[in-house]
């Protein structure tokens, strides 16, 4: 990647639909902002600067997902300018908890039942997807929202031109390190066997289960975790509603396979 | 208009903008936007459990997550007949000071101060405000690092749950917490100083209505079980729709509120105005030594106010940690009610923040949640409409754009929205013709002509109504033939009301402008006598379709005629209208 003149480079990070939770946790890296701010060059990051400017980049951030027109665009032109695209969080990677909705009836439904038929001026809506639904995304830090010390190392690599590297295990291996008392064990509904590792087992370390919000891990092994929870007595729509709440897009497939089965 | 069911988008804070349209000498549109897509997150809330719904609601907004989770949290302990320990009341207490500090710091040295002192952003600031910028980062980091203890991250942490906590904190956690607490007091003190007495401009000052929960008897704090207003009204909770009586408008996603049709202000200037006699301490020597008359009416004193409210929380900390040190860690409360209703309401940091939920059979089947943003939007518009309007007035246009930013800037709706996008645009020459065309195409409006015909070029309302009666255009009105109790604005079918006035906007003579009539109404230099008398007697579906087609008149003098520019100008408006 070039750099500028100071030989830095050129980063941007853009909020789409969310709840800005990932830029948030950024600003929340008090100590090492600064450094982040001395080591690249930021050229546009709404929540903490007010001179931003939309030239070329080398790196762009791309928290939330796509859920109107103007989106669409405003990410195409992203993609257009950056070297490198990087979603971060849930939302950018699986379309978040707002994407639960993946039958187009259903989404314009319940879009009605909430603004009526009114015409919106500026944004026409979509119904909301990951951004890789739009442009070809380079790498992903999911997480809802990123983990701060995952966001740093991803950091540092990518400014030294180096791919990110994510945990390719589920969080119940986290919760191994960690020691906790394994909650399936005690009949409590846990998401940790499906889901991306990263966030250090955060819940369970608090006696409380995995609700799944850092996605679905690479090759989880969903049907085994569904008969689990079946087995432990769980009726069969709330475990599909607790699989579908963080997933988005990542366990459509086998959300809708099920759904076929049950037919 | 037609009525819209109950649900409704929740989150508001994101990416969005202000702008105001001049035409010539006055302001005839202002618009505070959010350009945030649907996320629909009430509708996806419901048929999942309360525990989950907890999980759920919090994404809504980062910078508010605590609150939401807090809010959801008491209002479905509150529909399930949940009671906590006092513990639980305590810890909870101790994760919302930690937001409020975490948030207020957040704003008041990243986005407001760079403002202030004139640069771009914080991190530039640290060149001159080097100290200034580090122990604010600390004094931030200290918010988020109360909030991790509680909730378990820094953001959507999951520990906080309905019936307590998964775990409690440690003794050694607690008291480092409260030692740290008592460290920071000098440096917060400095800040209570510093945004006590920045120079706020008095530009927009108006009065409002306040609106906060009442956190009990004589107490200051975020949290309560009714509503209480400057106007010394008390709203219990469960009727809190009595205040917000929300409505959309087509130019964002977000829910607007009115209170009785006026608008009211949510957030810690509201919470200082209507609770700042009851701090007692060292916040309550301050609010003495600086709260004056300016602060009931200025949204800018927002800044001192959150300053005010970092030092409540930094003295109220130790308290809480004295208490919670002398009880045991309860278990989560269990409970096996399965049907109910209930509402939460605390304090965000940006102000009163609703949840409402009704369980049936273990799911929620109803969820309806009210934002501090969405409540403040139309003051928001309106502080900035009378801020921009003042200055133009004194012929400093050029200020217009960089006021209207301090001010949506001070609601602190965000910090992704306040930080950008700010716009003044020119109306379009003649863009009264635009307007007066829309509003003719979309429903049948009355024309009502209003003025004195004895003198010159006030009469020229009334001479236009009587033209285009002439003309035969029906729904005609003058003044004079207004029955009080017939009159068109206490009309249920609301159909269009266009006043037709000389106005003195300071124009050329014979200028026609069209303005949406509040605008009249907050610009006191234009309003006509018969005006402020209407205002009074309309509600807000009414307003929100009256407007003031006005005719700048060349001179008022009794016994004269129409002067010849304004004549004109009728000529030009009749003929749009008879066409
Ligand atoms: S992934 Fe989570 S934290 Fe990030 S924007 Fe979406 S809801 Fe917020
Ligand atoms: S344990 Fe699960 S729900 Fe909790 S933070 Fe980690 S991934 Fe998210």
């Amino acid at each position: 990647m070039e750099k500028d003149k100071n030989g830095k480079l050129k980063i941007g990070i853009y909020e789409l639909t969310g709840c800005a939770g990932d830029a948030l946790l950024i600003l929340d890296c008090e100590k090492e902002l600064v450094s982040i701010f001395k080591a690249a060059n930021i050229q546009s990051f709404l929540m903490a600067k007010s001179d931003n400017i939309d030239g070329e980049l080398d790196v762009a951030l791309v928290e939330g997902s796509v859920t109107t027109e103007k989106e669409k665009e405003e990410l195409l032109d992203i993609r257009k300018r950056a070297k490198v695209v990087v979603g971060i969080g849930t939302c950018a990677c699986f379309g978040g908890i707002q994407a639960v909705f993946l039958d187009k009836k259903e989404w314009e439904k319940n879009f009605k039942k909430v603004y009526g038929d009114i015409k919106m001026k500026h944004v026409k809506p979509v119904q909301s997807k990951p951004i890789n639904a739009y442009i070809e995304v380079d790498y992903y830090l999911p997480g809802c929202p990123i983990g701060k010390e995952q966001f740093l190392s991803t950091f540092n690599r990518i400014i030294r031109g180096n791919p990110p590297e994510l945990y390719g295990f589920p969080v119940c291996v986290e919760c191994k390190w960690n020691e906790n008392d394994c909650l399936l064990n005690k009949d409590i509904p846990c998401l940790g066997p499906v889901t991306r590792a990263g966030c250090g087992s955060i819940c369970i370390n608090h006696n409380l289960p995995c609700v799944g919000c850092w996605g679905p891990v690479e090759d989880a092994n969903l049907t085994s975790e569904f008969k689990l929870l079946r087995e432990k007595g769980f009726d069969y729509d709330f475990i599909k509603k607790k699989m579908a709440t963080f997933s988005g897009t990542g366990m459509a497939d086998f959300l809708g396979k099920l759904e076929g089965e049950k037919k | 208009m037609k009525k819209i069911s109950v649900d409704h988008l929740a989150r508001v804070e994101g990416s969005g903008g202000i702008s105001v349209t001049i035409d010539g000498k006055v302001v005839t549109d202002v618009k505070f936007s959010i350009f945030e897509g649907p996320r629909l997150v009430e509708r996806l809330t419901l048929g999942k459990t309360p525990e989950e719904d907890v999980n759920i609601v919090p994404r809504i907004c980062a910078i508010c997550s605590i609150s939401h989770k807090y809010a959801a949290i008491r209002a479905m302990e509150n529909a399930l007949s949940v009671k906590v320990p006092s513990k639980v009341v305590q810890f909870r207490e101790l994760m919302h000071l930690g937001e409020m500090i975490e948030s207020h710091s957040l704003h008041l040295y990243y986005l407001a101060l760079p403002d202030y002192v004139g640069f771009p952003n914080a991190i530039a600031m640290a060149s001159e405000y080097e100290l200034e910028v580090k122990i604010a980062l600390e004094m931030k980091g200290f918010g988020n690092h109360i909030m991790k203890t509680a909730s378990g991250r820094y953001i959507h942490g999951e520990n906080p749950v309905i019936g307590g906590f998964g775990k409690f904190p440690s003794k050694e956690e607690l008291i480092w917490i409260k030692n740290r607490a008592i460290q920071f007091m000098p440096f917060v003190l400095k800040t209570t100083e510093l945004f006590c007495k920045l120079d706020y401009p008095d530009t927009p000052e108006d009065d409002t209505i306040y609106a906060c929960c009442n956190p009990g008897q004589k107490k200051y704090g975020f949290a309560g079980d009714e509503i209480i207003l400057s106007t010394g009204e008390i709203i219990e909770k469960e009727d809190y729709k009595n205040l917000t009586n929300e409505f959309l408008v087509s130019h964002s996603y977000a829910k607007r509120s009115r209170y009785k049709g006026e608008p009211y202000s949510v957030g810690s200037l509201a919470r200082i105005n209507n609770l700042g006699e009851r701090l007692k301490g060292k916040a309550g020597k301050m609010y003495k030594k600086y709260f004056n008359h300016r602060w009931e009416k200025n949204p800018l004193f927002n800044n001192a106010a959150q300053a005010i409210e970092i030092l409540y929380a930094f003295e109220r900390i130790p308290k809480i940690i004295d208490k919670m040190l002398k009880l045991p860690d309860p278990p989560i409360v269990k409970y096996t009610k399965k049907e109910g209703k209930g509402t939460g309401i605390v304090e965000a940091p940006r102000g009163l923040l609703i949840h409402s939920y009704e369980v049936s059979d273990g799911f929620v089947s109803f969820t309806d949640i009210i934002t501090p943003t969405a409540q403040n939007a139309e003051d928001i518009e309106r502080y900035c409409c009378i801020a921009a309007q003042k200055l133009l007035n004194s012929g400093e246009e050029d200020k217009i754009r960089d006021r209207m930013e301090l001010v949506v800037r001070a609601f602190d709706p965000c910090i992704s929205c306040s930080a950008h996008m700010a716009e003044v645009k020119k109306a379009p020459e003649e863009d009264w013709k635009t307007k007066l065309d829309k509003i003719m195409k979309e429903g049948s409006p009355i024309f009502i002509g209003v003025g004195n015909r004895n003198r010159s070029d006030d009469g020229a309302g009334i001479e236009l109504a009587l033209e285009l009666r002439k003309h035969g255009i029906k729904d005609i009105l003058l003044e004079s033939e207004i029955n009080e109790r017939e009159a068109p604005w206490k009309n249920r079918n609301y159909r269009p009301l266009v006043f037709l006035d000389a106005v003195d906007f300071r124009e050329k003579p014979g200028k026609v402008t069209l303005v949406p009539i509040h605008y009249i109404f907050s610009n006191s230099a234009l309003s006509h006598r018969l005006l402020p008398f209407i205002s009074d007697e309309m509600n807000y579906e009414r307003l929100k379709n009256s407007f003031v087609l006005g005719v700048q008149p060349k001179s008022i003098i009794e016994g004269k005629k129409i002067s010849r520019p304004v004549r004109q100008a009728l000529t030009r408006v009749l003929e749009l209208i008879v066409n």
